[in-house]
């Protein structure tokens, strides 16, 4: 076997030994070279070491929640429909709750200034009794009123 | 049979699972879809805990991916392995991320002593604390030669190395020809060797 190390693609081939990705033939065939060429021995063994040094790198735990934090921005990455737009929208709701309560507010509570059915009827039945009775106060009003001019013009005894 | 050769039907036979579990997302199958993010959720998270060194960004950028394949899920066709095209999706986030700048945060991270894995083992199972500090040191000293590394050649040492993925996929994943991924991972592994050649 030609060393590896005059070419590219064998270095390549030194690259894949370390990383154990030749096959057992091409494997034998490096480990043979390398027996008696010092080169190529040093270069193994410090791939070698670059190799474990990467292999004692582990990178620490995922969070315990990553999957609700996922399926959290998958929820809201989805559009949502027009019923679930309208329902989403803050002033919506508010402005239900609003009327709902004005409307309660209106049913329940009683009128102050409503008038009962039966008072128009009431105010026409006394209103001739009004009258009548006004009338009869104005006459005898008006009597009085003559009287005492009478008795004021009658002449007085000398 | 060779263990590369079983790998690589194993790999044959996820491609078919995965695109078809995704054509079941398509057809209105969130079942299908708890399941890929139950076999990618960590590798992926992962492979971008590595590429932005920032545990709380991977995880965001991760999501990211997850929320983007749900989103397309209506034109997905299984025109490549689901993988690639999941890692396609992670790697040009990533690779954005680090061109804007946003990992300054990052790389002052990289002066801070970082409680990885290792350290939060059980108390029964813990090393000592010698022990300890040593593997931190050298996880630092990792950390630091990988982000060291241009972002291209950082993703394609991560996809070869913990994702133990071909020259052709990691090729798809970046855009660019096989050989490009060989010269890119040779050159990566050459300032690596420099840096951590040391600690064998």
């Amino acid at each position: 076997m030609d060393c590896p190390i005059k070419t590219q693609q064998n270095k390549e081939s030194l690259l894949d030994y370390s990383a154990g990705r030749l096959d057992r033939p091409q494997a034998g065939m490096v480990e043979e070279h390398v027996e008696t060429c010092a080169e190529c021995a040093r270069f193994l063994a410090e791939q070698r070491a670059v190799w474990e040094a990467l292999g004692a790198w582990e990178p620490a735990e995922i969070s315990t929640d990553f999957n609700r934090r996922l399926y959290r921005k998958i929820d809201q990455a989805k559009p949502a429909s027009w019923l679930n737009r309208l329902l989403w929208r803050p002033l919506v709701p508010l402005a239900a709750a609003c009327l709902l309560i004005a409307a309660s507010v209106a049913l329940h509570t009683p009128t102050a200034t409503a008038i009962p059915e039966n008072s128009q009827a009431h105010a026409e039945s006394v209103e001739p009794e009004q009258v009548e009775r006004t009338l009869d106060d104005l006459q005898m009003l008006r009597e009085l009123a003559l009287t005492p001019s009478s008795e004021a013009k009658t002449p007085q005894p000398m | 049979m060779p263990q590369w050769v079983k790998e690589d039907m194993g790999a044959s036979l996820a491609l078919d699972c995965d695109a078809e579990l995704m054509l079941q997302v398509k057809d209105g199958d969130t079942a299908s879809f708890a399941l890929l993010l139950d076999k990618y959720r960590v590798s992926l998270t992962h492979f971008l805990y590595r590429m932005v060194q920032d545990q709380p960004v991977a995880e965001e950028l991760s999501q990211e991916v997850f929320l983007r394949v749900y989103k397309s899920r209506e034109t997905y066709e299984p025109t490549a392995k689901f993988a690639t095209w999941l890692y396609r999706i992670a790697t040009h986030l990533a690779l954005n991320w680090l061109r804007d700048g946003k990992n300054e945060r990052g790389q002052a991270r990289l002066d801070e002593v970082v409680e990885d894995g290792p350290s939060r083992e059980l108390p029964d199972h813990a090393p000592s604390v010698e022990q300890r500090m040593v593997s931190r040191v050298k996880v630092d000293e990792v950390r630091r030669a990988v982000a060291a590394l241009p972002a291209k050649q950082r993703a394609a040492v991560l996809m070869h190395k913990y994702e133990e993925m071909e020259y052709s996929q990691i090729a798809k994943i970046l855009s660019c020809s096989e050989s490009a991924v060989k010269s890119l991972l040779f050159r990566a592994y050459e300032t690596l060797r420099v840096r951590l050649a040391h600690m064998a």
